[in-house]
């Protein structure tokens, strides 16, 4: 997304700001170019919004390497609030963002000496060990975190994909189920867990994830990844050893399946012989279909 | 043994994969020519799978029957895999992400060949091709390191430096952004034409 800055006033860049905040969107150099071109000089316009305003950029300038403006924001902020913990941590955060791990893990532990209920340090030291590529450290670490911070659902997906790049999928999904538990009606989670099953391989997994997947769907009928992956699972289930009842069934909801994913496609997508390209993943498994018990 | 050539399009591309997402990690398939002239393969297309999450297999699975019709249209094969780590010092074989599917790839293509993007040189003044280039050319599913050229590289690596500086990257699509939605175009043909007019003015 580019942005006209001179058709843009500075209250246009705190909403803008404000919606990235809201839904939890980083884009930093965004961030970066607009702080300077428009937000920079009239800071002291948004009232008390300007210390959320300043946190945020302080992350897009780390995010950027653009440590001066780092620097200037965070004294503005340690100026206003002296000795404050939540302004601490960006300074371990600027000395992160430089690798330098020791020092920056020095001011973390103190942190955590002065206020031992402060989730964001402990996670700052799991980040450090992830940055560092120490993988499993870090899974130990976040395990250590979540006995004591069970209800951290970032920190449940974070373990999650931990897990996940280790090849640990069993693990993986428990996490992952941990965070449905939280948000019972998100479609994306059901789905995530859904591909986990399906990785996981063997009829009884896929069965659990055609489940997940169906409910996904249930959910949000656009879930295009849950509309591949039913048709996946159905797929594997009607070329499976299971009862020829159950086969048929589950090749009719591939095939349903397959054109809901045709019918969603084909309105939208730009692609030249898309409905060719979907084609031929019938083509791929259906040939495979139905063989004498 | 061979070694490759890849061209401006498909080098554009997965750099600009990588650049779109710096924080995450990125792959893809590269697309050849059907029949190599001597020894050496020529990658002519890259198609960006993932980065949202690169460790589960069903949209792997699903794109990769998409990508092998959509070549086979194009009258190209799948020849190669091409990978980015998440973390800046990961430029080893070993720690690149779902390496399975650079396995399988070259089970079906014996020729075909693994990039990793060294994050290392990935800047906006391009001096070198940020590619680490492999393929199985002593025992089979081993990846050993293997020659390459980029062609056209000193206009290639300046044009894509220039491009990065405006910003062009955001321009590349991937899998992912087309599951999310599907008037996103994977293939990428808008993009295509007009890397071919301004690889062109270099």
């Amino acid at each position: 997304m580019a942005f006209n800055y001179e058709e843009m006033s500075w209250s246009d860049v705190r909403d803008q700001f404000r919606k990235w905040r809201e839904e939890n969107e980083r884009h930093s150099e965004d961030v970066i170019q607009l702080w300077v071109a428009l937000l920079e000089d009239r800071l002291h316009k948004t009232g008390n919004e300007r210390h959320l305003i300043l946190e945020q950029v302080i992350i897009a300038a780390l995010d950027t390497a653009r440590f001066d403006i780092a620097t200037k924001c965070t004294k503005q902020l340690s100026a206003e609030f002296p000795g404050s913990l939540r302004v601490l941590k960006f300074k371990a955060m600027r000395l992160e963002a430089m690798e330098q791990y020791d020092e920056a893990e020095k001011i973390l532990d103190a942190i955590i000496a002065k206020d031992e209920t402060n989730a964001a340090p402990r996670k700052r030291k799991i980040a450090i060990l992830k940055a560092r590529g120490r993988r499993v450290d870090a899974i130990k670490e976040l395990n250590e975190y979540l006995k004591k911070f069970m209800s951290d659902q970032e920190a449940w997906h974070e373990l999650c994909n931990l897990y996940l790049s280790e090849g640990e999928y069993g693990k993986a999904a428990f996490c992952m189920e941990e965070v449905l538990l939280h948000s019972p009606h998100s479609h994306l989670i059901h789905q995530r867990l859904a591909d986990i099953r399906y990785t996981m391989g063997g009829l009884e997994h896929i069965e659990t994830a055609r489940t997940y997947y169906s409910q996904a769907i249930k959910l949000n009928p656009h879930n295009l990844r849950a509309l591949y992956g039913l048709y996946l699972c159905c797929s594997f289930v009607a070329n499976s050893r299971a009862a020829v009842s159950k086969r048929k069934e589950a090749q009719k909801l591939a095939q349903w399946a397959l054109e809901q994913v045709a019918a969603l496609t084909a309105s939208n997508s730009p692609i030249k012989n898309n409905d060719k390209l979907i084609a031929s993943l019938d083509a791929a498994f259906g040939n495979l279909e139905i063989k004498a018990n | 043994m061979c070694d490759y050539k890849i061209s401006e399009r498909a080098y554009t591309k997965l750099i600009f994969h990588a650049a779109k997402y710096p924080h995450l990690a990125v792959n893809g398939v590269l697309l050849g020519e059907k029949s190599p002239k001597g020894s050496t393969v020529v990658i002519v297309d890259a198609i960006p799978l993932f980065h949202q999450c690169l460790h589960v297999t069903p949209m792997a699975e699903i794109a990769l029957m998409q990508i092998d019709a959509y070549a086979e249209q194009s009258g190209l094969i799948v020849s190669g895999y091409y990978a980015a780590a998440e973390n800046f010092y990961d430029n080893q074989i070993e720690r690149a992400p779902a390496v399975k599917i650079a396995d399988k790839i070259q089970e079906n293509n014996k020729d075909a060949c693994f990039a990793l993007i060294d994050n290392r040189l990935m800047s906006l003044d391009h001096e070198r091709a940020a590619l680490l280039v492999y393929n199985c050319s002593g025992e089979p599913g081993r990846w050993s390191k293997a020659n390459y050229t980029l062609s056209q590289s000193t206009q290639t690596l300046e044009a894509v430096s220039s491009l990065l500086k405006r910003g062009a990257m955001r321009d590349v699509i991937d899998f992912d952004n087309h599951l999310d939605n599907p008037e996103n175009d994977w293939t990428n043909e808008f993009l295509n034409k007009d890397l071919k007019q301004l690889l062109a003015m270099y």
